[in-house]
């Protein structure tokens, strides 16, 4: 997952150990994402994992708050051939 | 669906003729609702003295005169009330023929929803003035209409569809006095209920005092008329005719219509015929759209670099607004010979068009877009997919497929770019197609993600939509203007904008709004060298154009 996130957000300067897994992803601290890098996350999770996301909502914001909701969130939903 | 069926009499002042009527009624069983539109004595007491419930007559008595239609639709309301899918309307004075019910009735149970409607048979006892009023009105009626399915439009013996008639008045507004019966027919046509007419004896019957104003209600007739011609042109002109629900495919054969009337007219009469004809209409519309007169004015006064532009160049814009549509009607259907569109940079253009990879082309709405795409190489056409973002602008091309299928285009509607959106474009690059994008309306896939940059002198609101599109497909993009030059040529340039669109992950807003600032940069040298081609007819300086 973290792979998946420094490759679709080329974040090549950080590694996979960097990340903690509930450090917030968007806003001031942790990460510090924005709503364009969550468009991205959306297009790789769609072509990773084939989770349908039609737009990036507040309640999709929730899912994507760390890796482990964003974890939690993949592992709930039902999962299409991945393309 | 269990047909029901009532009869709803309006009248005021009336009151000789209608127990007859009522007794006519009743004979085939049907409740009467007679609606007392404010009548005065003695006609208003004779009129209550015919309530009798038990025996299926009702008065309702309206304490103000509301005119006809009003009266009507009071009393359609109530019969909706009471359960009723139909009510027949019948005229207070006696003028209809009470044998004829029976054949309405038949009709209305064989077409229940169509509007089952008399159709005259005069036996001369008509006056000459009124004569001719209607004759008036039986051509007014075929223009509104395209179609000469409406024989008569100002027979008051019909028989309503009552949730259709509902439903139309809930949406439009309706004339309320004599002209409610036409204005109805007409507007209801539009929605496809379509007529039956039933043919009826009328007589106008000795010492009858109508309630008919010869002045007031011819002129309130020439109003209505007059409106339901505009808007009809409206429809046609400014994108097709409004589409929804049931109608929709009714409504599209009539703007397929008005495509043919328009280009015939175009071949008939030339460009300039057509705008003479416009002129008129476009009038009209300047007279009467305040906020957009007022957005044009300072729009020109930016341009010329003076406050405001004067109302004559307004209503210049506004003519060039009207006869860009004229000139898009005209390339679809033929009217314009290919050869009237020329490349600014023709070895640019092959380049662009040997290159297999995709592109983002921004559009704006300066020029005229719309003609270049069919006018253009039917082989630069087929790389086209335009992103729309109301379902208005996809109903238009389904039209214009009807009309020309050649130069239908392919379009996605979206409001917001989800990944969905985002995967399926990426798609349509990977494929080596050109997917355009305006680039001077906000609401586009970016509601609240604008940048304010200089244009024309002052900050306005550009959409950052294309730009961060740009960085997720990871294309080339473009910019795409075409300029009406002299002697109907036009002019279509295809410019480069960026190679790739990268946006670093620090300063992005500032990589946005500098994209933005390029291409604002762009579209105001484009309004310098042709002011009157860029159609954006609202406060495209406010705080709030978002």
């Amino acid at each position: 997952m973290k792979r998946l996130i420094i490759s679709a957000l080329k974040l090549e300067d950080l590694s996979p150990e960097e990340i903690a897994s509930d450090e917030p992803l968007f806003g001031e601290s942790g990460l510090g994402l924005d709503s364009i890098d969550a468009l991205e996350l959306g297009v790789a999770l769609r072509k990773t994992f084939g989770i349908k996301i039609e737009t990036v909502s507040e309640e999709v914001r929730g899912h994507f708050a760390s890796i482990r909701a964003l974890a939690a969130f993949i592992r709930s939903q039902p999962q299409e051939s991945a393309s | 669906m269990e047909l029901n069926f009532c009869a709803v009499v309006p009248s005021h002042n009336h009151h000789l003729a209608l127990p007859g009527v009522v007794a006519a009624l009743r004979a085939h069983g049907l409740l009467v609702l007679i609606i007392d539109d404010g009548s005065a004595e003695p006609a208003a007491s004779a009129i209550a003295a015919l309530d009798d419930p038990a025996h299926g007559v009702e008065v309702m008595r309206l304490a103000v005169n509301g005119g006809k239609g009003a009266a009507v639709l009071a009393g359609a309301r109530l019969a909706r009330e009471r359960g009723f899918t139909h009510a027949v309307q019948v005229d207070a004075d006696g003028q209809h023929d009470p044998g004829a019910l029976a054949a309405l009735l038949a009709a209305a149970a064989a077409h229940p929803d169509c509007l089952i409607s008399g159709q005259p048979r005069y036996d001369g006892s008509m006056p000459l003035g009124r004569r001719i009023g209607r004759w008036i009105t039986h051509v007014w009626v075929f223009i509104e209409t395209l179609s000469f399915r409406i024989t008569d439009s100002m027979c008051g013996f019909r028989v309503y569809p009552l949730e259709p008639l509902l439903r139309l008045t809930e949406d439009e507004a309706v004339g309320l006095g004599m002209d409610f019966d036409t204005d109805v027919m007409v507007r209801l046509f539009w929605r496809g209920t379509l007529p039956v007419m039933v043919p009826v004896a009328v007589i106008y019957p000795p010492g009858n005092i109508s309630n008919f104003r010869m002045w007031k209600d011819n002129l309130r007739i020439s109003k209505m008329h007059t409106r339901l011609v505009l808007v009809m042109l409206a429809r046609l002109l400014l994108g097709g005719m409004p589409a929804s629900g049931h109608w929709a495919g009714m409504a599209e054969r009539g703007a397929l219509w008005g495509l043919r009337l328009v280009a015939a007219c175009y071949r008939l009469l030339g460009r300039r015929g057509c705008m003479a004809v416009l002129a008129p209409v476009v009038l009209y519309f300047f007279l009467t759209g305040t906020a957009q007169r007022r957005a044009s004015r300072a729009y020109l006064g930016r341009v010329w670099r003076r406050q405001p532009g004067g109302l004559g160049q307004s209503f210049a814009h506004f003519l060039d607004f009207a006869g860009r549509a004229l000139d898009v009607l005209a390339a679809w259907s033929g009217g314009i010979a290919p050869t009237a569109l020329e490349s600014a940079d023709p070895a640019g253009l092959e380049r662009m068009a040997a290159d297999p990879r995709g592109a983002l082309l921004i559009v704006s709405h300066h020029g005229n877009a719309e003609l270049a795409r069919a006018l253009m190489a039917p082989s630069l056409r087929q790389r086209l997919t335009i992103l729309v973002h109301t379902r208005h602008a996809e109903n238009y091309n389904r039209i214009v497929a009807g009309f020309n299928p050649a130069v239908a285009a392919r379009m996605i509607q979206v409001t917001e770019i989800g990944p969905d959106t985002a995967i399926r474009l990426k798609e349509c690059i990977e494929r080596g197609e050109w997917v355009a994008i305006a680039g001077d309306r906000v609401p586009v896939l970016s509601a609240g993600r604008v940048a304010r940059v200089p244009f024309l002198g002052a900050a306005a609101a550009f959409s950052q939509g294309p730009y961060i599109l740009a960085a997720l497909l990871g294309c080339p993009v473009h910019l795409l203007f075409c300029t009406r030059g002299a002697g109907r040529r036009w002019c279509l340039a295809l410019e480069p904008f960026a190679e790739r669109i990268d946006l670093p992950r620090i300063g992005r807003g500032q990589a946005l709004a500098a994209y933005a600032a390029a291409y604002a940069a762009r579209l105001e040298a484009q309004c310098r060298a042709a002011p009157l081609q860029w159609y954006n007819f609202f406060d495209f300086w406010a705080e709030d154009a978002v």
